[in-house]
């Protein structure tokens, strides 16, 4: 048990990224500030991209498929949390404020 | 040795308490700030994993671009001292036990891969590929994009559906006036 701790491999990794990856969702579930959710996806997606890396360096021997799907991945996760913002801009324009629960009575 | 072990758990220690960071802040500025900290660490992870060019990638693009966009966002709409709540406490401990039963179901998964059991069903699909030993390694990092995928793709129709119902109201508005 300690050895496995004293010696990093793809194990830690793998325990990382699904950490952050269950923060991101637990975060995109509870928070009611609209932005703070687009922050939580970016978690998720990140935690991803960390995930391509490591087993990029531990199972295969070049780093090329794994540097390639992660540039893939955090130029899409970007581009979606630069809409999501542009969409939260028009919805605070027209609204004051980005709490979810007070857009829901609002509509109600 | 020990300087990398060392560096190895201030890394994974950083980077999850950013990440609940990010989630837990009483204040928006304090959000953003922690969003900017998760990406360096991240950065850092991969450099750590001798991936450079995604290192730097990440750290050009995310926290030079889009912490700064955040940062510019917030400050124009004034909301930089915003207090951050979270949702009702029956929701966080629903919430709560979702994400603890995902995980577990997640290292099921895990641990059935590795055991190569889960291989024999993509096998068909796989040995038939040209790339097929590098290509099983992302079977399982690829699950979790379709998720994230899936989640975001909800989250946003939400936003969509939120702006489309405020210029609903705004037509009506305008329409009654």
């Amino acid at each position: 048990m300690i050895n496995s701790l004293l010696t990093v491999g793809l194990a830690h990794f793998l325990v990382l990224s699904l950490i952050l990856f269950l923060t991101g969702l637990f975060g995109v579930l509870i928070s009611r500030n609209m932005l703070r959710t687009v922050m939580s996806l970016f978690i998720m997606s990140v935690s991803a991209v960390i995930n391509f890396t490591a087993f990029g360096y531990y199972c295969d021997n070049s780093m090329e498929n794994a540097n390639m799907i992660g540039v893939f991945i955090l130029i899409l996760s970007v581009i979606q949390t630069i809409i999501a913002l542009v969409i939260l801009y028009k919805i605070y324009q027209a609204n004051e404020y980005l709490d979810t629960e007070k857009i829901k009575d609002k509509e109600n | 040795m020990v300087t990398s072990l060392i560096y190895f758990y201030f890394l994974f220690f950083a980077s999850i308490t950013s990440a609940l960071g990010v989630i837990f802040a009483p204040k928006m500025y304090l959000s953003a700030l922690a969003l900017f900290l998760f990406v360096c660490f991240s950065a850092l992870i991969y450099l750590y994993l001798n991936s450079t060019y995604l290192s730097v990638f990440q750290f050009i693009l995310c926290s030079m671009f889009l912490s700064l966009y955040i940062f510019l966002l917030l400050k124009k709409i004034g909301r930089l001292n915003l207090e951050l709540r979270l949702a009702p406490v029956s929701k966080i401990v629903v919430s709560g036990v979702f994400v603890l039963l995902f995980g577990m179901l997640f290292i099921l998964y895990f641990m059935q891969e590795f055991d190569s059991s889960l291989y024999s069903f993509f096998n068909v699909a796989v040995e038939k590929s040209f790339n097929s030993v590098n290509f099983k390694h992302y079977l399982y990092p690829l699950s979790l994009v379709g998720i994230f995928i899936l989640v975001t793709t909800a989250v946003l129709r939400v936003f969509l559906d939120n702006s489309l119902a405020v210029e609903q109201q705004k037509e009506n508005e305008e329409s009654k006036s």
